[in-house]
């Protein structure tokens, strides 16, 4: 007897991974030799590497997960559907398996990953450097498609998409969602780290990762770290000066609780802009410190995944997923084009021209193999539930470890 | 949490105005006035008053540097707030002109730095002529060279050159490579520096990057070359065998028996730990 296990009902390898949110699958038999007609028994349970991920199951689309399921599946070949989701974060692909028993008998298992956005600061080697290498071939030497997420933070009327109004956080969710599925296309089991900017994160400060600083200002990397061959804006190499000491936090930025004790109004909340975001900038000179450069460094957007993780921390704190919830966002009809809910936001519009920008670098979103959310074009609105929390079918595909469904 | 979360919103609340006010009083102590800078950078464009006034501690030489430097730094956080700080940009240009000349070097170099990031015509004129004429120098030729490649042409191109060829120090020698870097012309040098054994390792790191950006093909038969050299350097070794794996050809890297002979012998023997790891990802990568 043998069954096949369809994790986001699909068995291609760039669908094996799940985060926090119900994945659908399915389960059906493929080899009926043995098995009883007209349905046999088969328990579901996930089983972990050491340090491994965690999955748990349900039959339906609402209630509790569970480390075991029980299922009837027809030996006739029909599918029984089944939803999983990650209780505990993966750090290699096949790090869990879902395993399918008839009896004491494995007759089914599917390697998967639960892919979660993790701390930076204590990602696991191999973490890093599946992330680093991604991030590298991305840049290509200046020549790949990182140029476009470079190009779409330059200062003017790009800017003015992004910043200083209330779609901030909505456009750059979709900037990082967009960056990361790329990153995935190179290498599938890559999530984005975040940089906790409020805690020591001497680790990410490495020449192994995101590199050294003289007190120039010039990143040092080491020799076998991809990212020395990275290049933006025809310059090869990364200016960071850091105006703290890199063992330690930098000063004078709100701390994670004092952000999300802003406010229960995005109105308030959003004011974190400037301090931790903008503060976070400007602790250093170099690409990072000016709006104009910002995302030269790669480092750039590990902070924005925290600036962006902070948001979700808020969002689950008050909840604030509904974008129909007045206080889960400032729709002011005053606001800049790009920043009201019901807008579509550059450049994935391909909108050109008059307060857009003149060109649109990079085009659509990035697909994801998983989920069909945010689409290509998405509204400022597509943004805000990113789990899937009023709507399963807003699920975008991504999570942060410490923030659960 | 709740008692922690009550803590911090009391805080969070602390107006913006009130954090001015402590900021702009001369009365107050240095300490005192950086940290309420710091506690609320946005606050600095919420009306034009406490712009100016940040702008004026800025570019006044009497002031505490700290509490300029905190000015600058809240003035550069709450640039990233670009719709609010558009009407205060061009102030905010005129002040850092002026502070690129103040006595204090700290100072200098960081606003020639925001200066240059936007592409500034004052501070790329000033630099040049500090590269030319080391008694006009705001800053240490290295960190010149530095901010003239946010912005390269002809001028500071052969700048760069002459500095390569009499560095008045080895960090001035790097800079003036990486900046090289964007400069077609200066693949000769590259080669020239990657093959030199003698010379500085970070400099033939640079090279490694330098050349594999102007001559993806050219580097690539070098960097096969120093692999296969078991006399050179094992971090230069690594350099090189990491662009192979990133931007090879896999299909002529995984056909290459002596390039995977070479790599197995890397993985092995007296070669750092680091970059055994190195090569036998490689070699896990292109094994037959």
């Amino acid at each position: 007897m043998i069954v096949q296990l369809l994790i986001n009902n699909n068995t291609t390898p760039a669908t094996q991974f799940v985060s926090w949110a119900p994945a659908p699958c399915r389960i059906r038999m493929t080899n009926s030799a043995g098995a009883i007609p007209p349905a046999v028994s088969i328990r579901l349970s996930s089983a972990s590497a050491p340090g491994g991920g965690a999955v748990g199951f349900r039959t339906g689309t609402t209630g509790p997960f569970t480390s075991t399921l029980i299922l009837m599946v027809p030996t006739n070949g029909a599918s029984v559907p089944f939803f999983t989701a990650g209780t505990v974060a993966s750090s290699n692909f096949g790090d869990v398996r879902i395993e399918a028993r008839a009896g004491a008998t494995v007759v089914g298992s599917a390697p998967c990953m639960v892919r979660i956005r993790k701390n930076a600061n204590t990602l696991k080697p191999p973490e890093k450097t599946r992330f680093i290498a991604a991030y590298a071939q991305l840049n290509n030497q200046g020549l790949g498609r990182f140029a476009d997420f470079r190009e779409m933070h330059r200062t003017g009327l790009a800017l003015n998409q992004a910043h200083g109004a209330p779609g901030f956080l909505p456009w750059h969710r979709a900037y990082l969602l967009d960056l990361e599925r790329e990153l995935q296309a190179i290498d599938a089991s890559v999530a984005l780290p975040y940089w906790r900017f409020d805690q020591a994160a001497p680790n990410i400060f490495q020449l192994n990762f995101m590199g050294v600083s003289d007190n120039l200002g010039t990143v040092s990397f080491a020799n076998n770290n991809p990212l020395q061959f990275w290049k933006t804006d025809g310059q090869t190499g990364v200016n960071r000066r850091p105006f703290f000491n890199t063992a330690l936090a930098p000063p004078g930025l709100r701390t994670e609780a004092q952000t999300l004790a802003l406010g229960t109004m995005y109105s308030q909340f959003r004011i974190m802009e400037g301090n931790p975001h903008g503060s976070a900038h400007s602790s250093f000179g170099g690409f990072i410190s000016s709006t104009n450069t910002a995302p030269r460094d790669p480092l750039f957007f590990l902070l924005h995944c925290n600036v962006d993780r902070l948001w979700a921390k808020w969002q689950r704190l008050n909840s604030r997923f509904n974008s129909t919830v007045v206080n889960s966002f400032n729709n002011n009809m005053a606001s800049p084009i790009g920043h009201r809910l019901a807008d579509t936001m550059w450049p994935w519009n391909g909108v050109t021209g008059g307060t857009r920008p003149p060109n649109a670098p990079g085009g659509p979103l990035a697909p994801s193999p998983i989920v069909p959310a945010p689409g290509p074009s998405p509204r400022v609105q597509d943004m805000l539930d990113y789990h899937g929390v009023i709507s399963a079918a807003s699920n975008e595909g991504f999570d942060y470890d410490d923030v659960p469904l | 949490m709740a008692k922690k979360l009550k803590t911090a919103k009391r805080t969070a609340k602390v107006s913006s105005r009130a954090a001015m006010s402590v900021a702009k009083n001369a009365g107050n102590t240095a300490k005192q006035r950086v940290a309420a800078i710091a506690s609320a950078p946005l606050a600095v464009i919420e009306n034009d008053k406490d712009l100016q006034a940040m702008l004026a501690v800025l570019v006044n030489a009497d002031e505490p540097i700290e509490v300029r430097l905190a000015a600058l730094q809240a003035l550069q956080a709450a640039s990233f707030s670009v719709v609010s700080f558009e009407s205060a940009r061009g102030d905010y240009v005129a002040a850092l002109r002026k502070a690129a000349t103040d006595p204090n070097k700290e100072l200098r170099q960081r606003v020639l730095g925001i200066l240059m990031r936007d592409k500034d015509g004052f501070a790329q004129k000033k630099l040049l002529d500090g590269l030319k004429d080391p008694g006009k120098a705001l800053v240490p030729p290295e960190k010149a060279l530095q901010l003239l490649s946010y912005d390269v042409h002809a001028d500071a191109y052969e700048a760069a050159r002459e500095i390569v060829k009499k560095p008045p120090n080895v960090v001035a020698k790097r800079e003036a490579l990486r900046l090289l870097a964007a400069d077609t012309k200066a693949a000769p040098l590259f080669e020239k520096v990657l093959r030199d054994k003698k010379e500085l390792r970070a400099n033939r790191q640079i090279a490694a990057s330098a050349l594999h950006s102007i001559d993806p093909d050219k580097f690539q038969q070098y960097a096969r070359k120093i692999v296969l050299d078991k006399s050179d350097f094992d971090d230069i070794r690594a350099t090189s065998l990491v662009a192979l794996q990133q931007f090879g050809d896999d299909e002529a890297l995984g056909k290459d028996k002596a390039l995977l002979k070479s790599v197995k012998g890397f993985s092995g023997g007296k070669t750092q730990a680091k970059y055994k790891q190195t090569a036998k990802q490689f070699l896990s990568r292109y094994k037959p």
